[in-house]
């Protein structure tokens, strides 16, 4: 793929979550889709103010935990049924009570690895370079103390002049053109 | 209403079984869910004094009209102390004389039967079924008349001193916690375990405290929607502390298979004479359809509806998954009650007698539900001078 160039987006920055989740609403309500927020931690409100409701972590957590119980009791059933059969006082080969723990512990590890991992997955993770990070002030703000609103140029609704004023009519501290 | 149509239902059952065993039997059945409420609630209302949290300011005073109740569910337990002799193998030789001529005792366990009386006579005989009992539903109202009567003065007192009253809640609820898991097992092993003199586990109060929590919330749920149509509970019952009780009563639905079964694996894997004819008795003879059933109803249908964040969150969706746990513990108690008794273990059959288990309960549940909105209604459903009030009367995004 070629690098791309040209504008990235218009990058506002705000001091408080509520200026943020403010502005973010408002631009969601005039028709804006191609933005994004940047916290310092997790405001729900923000990604509910930009229309991002659901995830498919849950799915994933949810198909990698019946993956794991399914994998696990196969295996035990398939050792202690035909691989390797066993005459443990006296208990048929197929003893499904004993092999429950490990299925439910394989579950569980399975479901948290399917999280985590599918997480960073449909986060793009990881990522060695993102655009933002050019903007001097996300760099030193998004991990501290600032809130970011993000309008991108893929926006049918973007125009450099006009964004830049919209974006300033919400006060932001700053409003900056990002680069790819 | 339906308690007095319920009611005359199980007088005619009686009538037509032509014994009043099944009715007993199924009185403890309606005395356990309504004591898991009272006195799970009196819990419940501890462990929220000790470990605070909106979801404690949500639910105090519902906990503690629960807890209130417990005038009623000592009268229910008085017409079991009274009838212990038609209930209890051990209070009545007469009970395994007859189960012996009746051909539902072998010799071989007439012998163990014999021996367990004998062996556990100091602790399981009429005059101490009294005594634990009395001992037991004093601690508990006690502790009741405590919380209450110190939660009226709190209501009078300015918030100015509510550090005060945190520790002074906190001190008498953190010993109470540990007194009421005491009192509660000796309750339990002496009111339902001892229903099979012979079988012994040690992980079964812990199972009835766990059983519990799980009645008590989901029952915590139906109870605060319910109260949400109307001010103040419209305010405060907000969907965060909804999403919250959904999650806390997922925990207890898997604690709760967790203990259940781990009791399961190990008298499994024992396959001991002394503790495997329990589980016999509750699944050969039909009886394995129940347990299926028990295993469906009380863990795998709450599970995976709790498991979806869209349920928790729905007011109508939510209610409904409760009132399915509460009959799903009424359906557990019937498991575990029912196969003690020799003419039931493992020979589930017809009898006019067996609908009792569902009128009974439904009666005793449906006195209960109007003593307790009695209760309720004596006391102001929040406490507005604990200056944590303020935050669950936000709106929802106000902090944002």
């Amino acid at each position: 793929m070629p690098p791309r160039e040209g504008t990235y987006g218009l990058l506002a920055e705000f001091d408080t979550p509520s200026d943020l989740v403010r502005a973010a609403q408002r631009a969601r309500q005039d028709g804006w889709r191609r933005m994004d927020c940047y916290t310092p931690y997790p405001v729900e409100e923000a990604a509910e103010a930009i229309g991002f409701h659901r995830n498919n972590v849950p799915l994933l957590t949810l198909i990698g935990g019946l993956m794991g119980a399914a994998a696990m009791f196969l295996m035990e059933t398939w050792i202690s049924v035909l691989a390797y059969p066993l005459n443990i006082g006296g208990r048929p080969t197929y003893s499904w009570p004993a092999f429950i723990v490990p299925a439910y512990e394989w579950t569980i590890l399975w479901a948290g690895l399917s999280a985590a991992f599918g997480m960073f997955a449909l986060n793009g993770l990881p990522a060695l370079y993102h655009p933002l990070f050019n903007a001097p002030n996300f760099r030193d703000g998004a991990t501290t103390d600032k809130f970011f609103l993000c309008l991108e140029a893929l926006d049918p609704k973007f125009d450099l002049v006009e964004t830049r004023a919209y974006l300033t009519s919400f006060q932001p501290a700053s409003v900056v053109e990002v680069e790819y | 209403m339906i308690a007095a149509v319920f009611s005359v239902i199980a007088a005619g059952l009686a009538f037509a079984d032509g014994s009043i065993d099944h009715l007993l039997r199924a009185w403890l059945l309606g005395l356990m869910l309504t004591f898991g409420w009272a006195v799970g609630g009196l819990a419940l209302l501890m462990v929220q004094y000790v470990s605070g949290g909106k979801w404690g300011l949500l639910l105090r005073r519902p906990l503690e009209a629960m807890s209130r109740t417990l005038p009623l569910v000592f009268v229910y337990w008085l017409v079991i102390a009274i009838n212990v002799k038609k209930l209890y193998l051990w209070a009545s030789p007469a009970l395994v004389d007859d189960g012996v001529r009746r051909g539902l005792i072998s010799p071989d366990q007439l012998e163990v039967i014999e021996h367990a009386i004998g062996f556990k006579r100091p602790m399981l005989n009429p005059n101490m079924f009294w005594l634990v009992g009395l001992f037991c539903f004093t601690v508990w109202f006690l502790y009741t008349r405590k919380l209450y009567l110190l939660g009226s003065q709190r209501d009078m007192d300015s918030a100015a001193n509510t550090p005060f009253w945190i520790k002074r809640f906190e001190n008498i609820s953190g010993p109470g916690i540990l007194v009421y898991s005491l009192t509660m097992s000796a309750a339990v092993i002496y009111w339902v375990m001892s229903l099979d003199p012979t079988w012994y586990s040690s992980v079964y109060g812990l199972l009835f405290l766990v059983g519990q929590g799980y009645s008590v919330l989901a029952l915590s749920i139906i109870i605060s929607i319910s109260l949400s149509k109307a001010e103040p509970f419209k305010t405060i019952l907000r969907q965060t502390e909804q999403h919250d009780l959904g999650k806390f009563t997922f925990a207890f639905v898997m604690l709760n298979i967790y203990l259940a079964f781990s009791q399961f694996l190990i008298i499994w894997s024992g396959n001991l004479p002394e503790e495997i004819p329990w589980y016999l008795d509750r699944i050969r003879g039909h009886w394995g359809i129940i347990i299926t059933l028990d295993f469906m109803f009380h863990w795998l249908i709450p599970f995976t509806l709790l498991l979806s964040r869209d349920i928790k969150r729905n007011k109508r969706r939510l209610v409904r998954v409760c009132q399915w746990m509460v009959f799903a513990k009424a359906f557990d108690l019937f498991w575990l009650i029912e196969p003690n008794f020799k003419d039931a273990a493992r020979n589930l059959h017809f009898s006019w007698g067996i609908l009792e288990y569902v009128a009974v309960p439904v009666a005793m549940v449906a006195f209960w539900v109007a003593f307790f909105c009695n209760r309720l209604k004596t006391r102001p459903l929040v406490q507005t001078n604990d200056p944590h009030v303020a935050e669950i009367l936000e709106a929802e995004h106000a902090h944002a």
